[in-house]
């Protein structure tokens, strides 16, 4: 296999390692986050230091940076997951940025806003394979558990869901502690994977495109979340050689979508056997086929 | 005593463009319930169409200034037909406006990249930035006295707009109940025409004063990040809110590079966006909705 494949699948599982994250949130708990990219910055910064400066072993280091941005994430999202809708994205945006604006001006520990770089090359192909099959393993289980159920009744109606006695709160709080998990982890092999991070590389446009990589893909749907941001990062590396025009037209889909099919590619559904046996329902009522009723047990 | 005589001034004059930005933000979204992110992309539009008016055709800065009012205003109105309407009259998920909006943000930015380069432009020296002595105990320049000034102008007739005339009068009616003043016999329609044209224009005069305090360049919309953060601290939909919440921001940014560091000024503005929510979700001037069953 050629370096650029090899680069460009790597660089596929770390935006979908990502955007499972933000997709846990978005779509199946209904936060709309615009500051992921911070949870993404803590994760590969703290890999980094641990790597580079304390000699740990990146296996230990990836995770202890997803889990120092689920310790960050447990502290901001604590209070301000009490906000709803428009007032937690805008104050999404606040957080993310001022993750960014911390790490450029704490320059003893951060080497401010020049980045940060020798980080060891740890990001191969097999590495990332490997993180990206437990992750997503891990959320496929968790969004099919109590835990998922609960955030998806939070999603729908958060006051009915209080009333029914989960407690929604605390729902909200560990899907913004698991997604930033994820995003950490994902930020962590972006750093092995370039060897070099900057602040300005986790800046909102990387929150922005996080956020509408699952809109893209069907809030609500994690295969759907996987299959846009393998279609999101394949139009991004197809369009490099007109790089001038790839966010303007990036900005045109994403436009598009929310005025033709705003629910995404897979809407509300999994790519499974489910969606096969309604799209072959869907299709013999349409046809009226008279053998269509037996075949199916 | 001096600098924060100085600084004050300074803070004010930066809040009242802030204001100028978010209230044209808080207008749309008392009528239509979602946060415009392309609000930035107006601000671009106003500053490029100065640029060029005053560059390439060599009018004078009236003139320039009156175009780029009106063609950001026509290009916000375009902006809703094009990416907004269609959505509304489907679905009312406001969430699907606001994905809309960060898409028309991220087109009209790449838009100006394209079009007129990334580089960054000097406005020409059309407005006076010689320094002013105030009776004899600060300095600052005439721009942020202009800038001020001109501020208090522009919020006073859209004042004067939404009181005093039948479409203001509507304005505040959709803003209790968009669908009720529709049942009402007013047309919806042109009515969200005519804020959008309203917030487009104030943006545009937020965006001439912002070219000239920085300078011109594609991504200069980021900074109605903090126009929006002054219209949160505020209370989201309140013009009152946003002009009071632009003034705090204005002043504790300007304060804070004055005398602790300038690199710190955008920390202090999100971490007073945070106080604010933590204290007061709802924002100074807010309503405190609770959602029914």
């Amino acid at each position: 296999m050629s370096g650029y494949t090899e680069g460009i699948i790597i660089l596929l599982c770390i935006n979908a390692i990502a955007a499972m994250g933000v997709s846990l949130l978005t779509g199946f708990t209904g936060i709309f986050s615009l500051g992921h990219a911070g949870y993404m910055a803590v994760g590969a910064y703290t890999t980094a230091i641990l790597t580079v400066e304390y000699g740990v072993h990146y296996v230990p280091a990836i995770l202890l940076g997803g889990a120092m941005a689920m310790v960050v994430a447990y502290v901001i999202g604590v209070p301000t997951l009490k906000l709803m809708g428009d007032y937690y994205a805008i104050a999404s945006i606040g957080l993310g940025e001022a993750i960014r604006l911390i790490l450029e001006n704490w320059q003893s520990v951060t080497r401010g806003a020049r980045g940060y770089p020798g980080i060891e090359g740890y990001t191969t192909l097999y590495v990332t394979l490997a993180f990206f099959a437990v992750m997503a393993f891990g959320m496929f289980n968790l969004i099919h558990s109590r835990f998922g159920r609960a955030f998806k009744a939070c999603r729908d109606d958060y006051i009915a869901a209080s009333l029914l006695g989960f407690n929604t709160a605390r729902y909200r709080v560990l899907s913004l502690v698991i997604s930033a998990f994820y995003c950490g982890v994902a930020g962590a092999l972006l750093g092995g994977f370039l060897s070099f991070i900057q602040p300005i590389m986790f800046d909102m446009i990387k929150s922005t495109e996080l956020t509408s990589v699952v809109v893209f893909g069907g809030l609500g749907s994690m295969s759907g979340t996987l299959i846009g941001a393998s279609v999101i990062t394949l139009v991004t590396e197809l369009f490099r050689p007109i790089s001038q025009y790839r966010m303007l037209i990036y900005g045109a889909i994403l436009v598009i979508i929310m005025v033709l099919r705003p629910e995404g590619i897979m809407g509300q559904y999994e790519l499974g056997p489910r969606l096969f046996r309604r799209l072959k329902d869907k299709f013999s009522s349409q046809k009226r086929e008279p053998g269509e009723g037996r075949s199916s047990s | 005593m001096e600098t924060l005589l100085q600084q004050t001034i300074n803070g004010l004059s930066l809040g009242s463009v802030y204001a100028l930005i978010a209230v044209g933000y808080s207008l749309v979204y008392s009528i239509l319930l979602f946060s415009n992110f392309a609000h930035g992309g107006f601000l671009v539009i106003g500053g490029y169409i100065c640029y060029f008016t005053l560059k390439s055709l060599g009018f004078n800065i009236w003139v320039a200034g009156l175009a780029s009012l009106v063609g950001a205003g026509f290009s916000a109105v375009l902006t809703e037909k094009l990416a907004y309407k269609p959505i509304r009259e489907r679905t009312n998920v406001t969430l699907y406006l606001l994905i809309a909006s960060m898409g028309m943000s991220i087109v009209i930015e790449n838009l100006f990249v394209i079009i007129a380069g990334g580089r960054f432009r000097a406005l020409p020296a059309v407005i006076p930035t010689h320094p002013v002595h105030l009776f004899g105990v600060a300095t600052t320049s005439a721009f942020d006295i202009i800038s001020l000034l001109a501020a208090v102008v522009f919020l006073g007739a859209l004042q004067l707009f939404l009181v005093k005339t039948k479409w203001g009068l509507a304005i505040r009616a959709a803003a209790y109940d968009l669908r009720i003043a529709g049942l009402m016999g007013v047309n919806v329609n042109l009515l969200i025409s005519i804020v959008f044209f309203v917030a487009g224009l104030l943006a545009a005069v937020g965006g001439i004063f912002l070219s000239v305090r920085y300078t011109l360049y594609p991504q200069l919309g980021m900074i109605t990040i903090k126009a929006f953060v002054a219209a949160v601290i505020g209370g989201l939909g309140s013009l009152p809110g946003a002009v009071v919440g632009s003034l705090i921001l204005g002043l504790s940014e300007m304060l804070t590079a004055g005398f602790i560091s300038s690199q710190l000024r955008d920390l202090v503005v999100f971490s007073l966006l945070i106080i604010t929510l933590l204290v007061r979700p709802q924002g100074l001037f807010g309503k405190n909705i609770s959602e029914k069953v």
